[in-house]
């Protein structure tokens, strides 16, 4: 098929699992971005960390992921930090509900993150 | 411009051709003038409807086909999303019972089920699911002022 605008650049750094999605995350790039994220979600010892902050569009299969994502950190206990948050996307994550828990602050009551 | 027109769009029931019909609705709405915001609407609504019919509409079936056609009429954009599929009538809540999801306490309570129906409704003025011989979703947007 043609390439596609979806693209999940790794960083690794001391204390964080840095994932930076970018482009439009649809049905059509979901089982790369679960595949991508596939070997550091299991990971505890350090932040899983989502920089949306190029993501240009998400629908409910993308949130789906995103939900999945958050119950798995919680199920290791893992920490979790979503960032960057473009106000197109947060708007869309505030209509379902989800940036309660998704983007509520560490250590807050509906917080995401985990041990952090 | 002025006059009520039509333009459809055949694609194969795949999710790679998603962004081609997202591609296709920025076209048509941005003549239409409308907001930039406007069009994110709906091309999340959109794109919705027609992963729904990717998912559901044709089962075990290699060569299934969704049609959307955009439609400007007098005060509003009518979408319609048709597919000839078998497999979506059971994947279809009752809209009368689409509601946002309750806000659980816990994450571990969340189940994304019908996020894409809710979406719809949320982001178009009007949506009407018709079901005959497949799934036709109607989706309404008034024209910008």
């Amino acid at each position: 098929m043609t390439p596609k605008t979806f693209q999940v650049h790794y960083q690794e750094t001391k204390d964080r699992m840095i994932f930076s999605l970018s482009g439009e995350l649809d049905l059509a790039v979901a089982p790369y971005l679960r595949s991508s994220l596939e070997a550091a979600l299991p990971r505890k010892e350090k932040t899983l960390v989502l920089d949306l902050g190029q993501l240009k569009y998400i629908d409910s299969t993308g949130m789906g992921i995103l939900i999945s994502i958050l119950k798995y950190r919680a199920e290791v206990d893992g920490a979790l930090s979503v960032e960057n948050v473009p106000s197109k996307i947060k708007r869309l994550l505030d209509m379902t509900g989800i940036s309660q828990f998704l983007l509520a602050p560490s250590g807050q009551p509906g917080g995401s993150g985990g041990t952090a | 411009m002025n006059e009520d027109y039509q333009v459809t769009l055949t694609i194969p029931a795949e999710a790679d051709y998603l962004d081609l019909v997202r591609l296709s609705l920025y076209g048509f709405a941005h003549r239409l003038g409308y907001s930039y915001e406007e069009i994110e609407d709906m091309k999340v609504a959109v794109s919705e409807a027609c992963t729904n019919a990717v998912l559901h509409a044709y089962p075990g079936e290699r060569d299934g086909r969704i049609t959307i056609s955009y439609e400007k009429r007098p005060n509003e954009l009518e979408i319609r999303i048709k597919d000839r599929g078998a497999g979506f009538a059971e994947a279809v809540p009752q809209l009368s019972q689409v509601r946002l999801p309750e806000r659980p306490a816990s994450i571990h309570e969340w189940e994304p089920g019908g996020m894409g129906i809710y979406l719809m409704r949320a982001l178009m003025d009007d949506v009407e699911i018709a079901q005959e011989e497949g799934t036709e979703i109607i989706l309404k947007k008034r024209l910008p002022n």
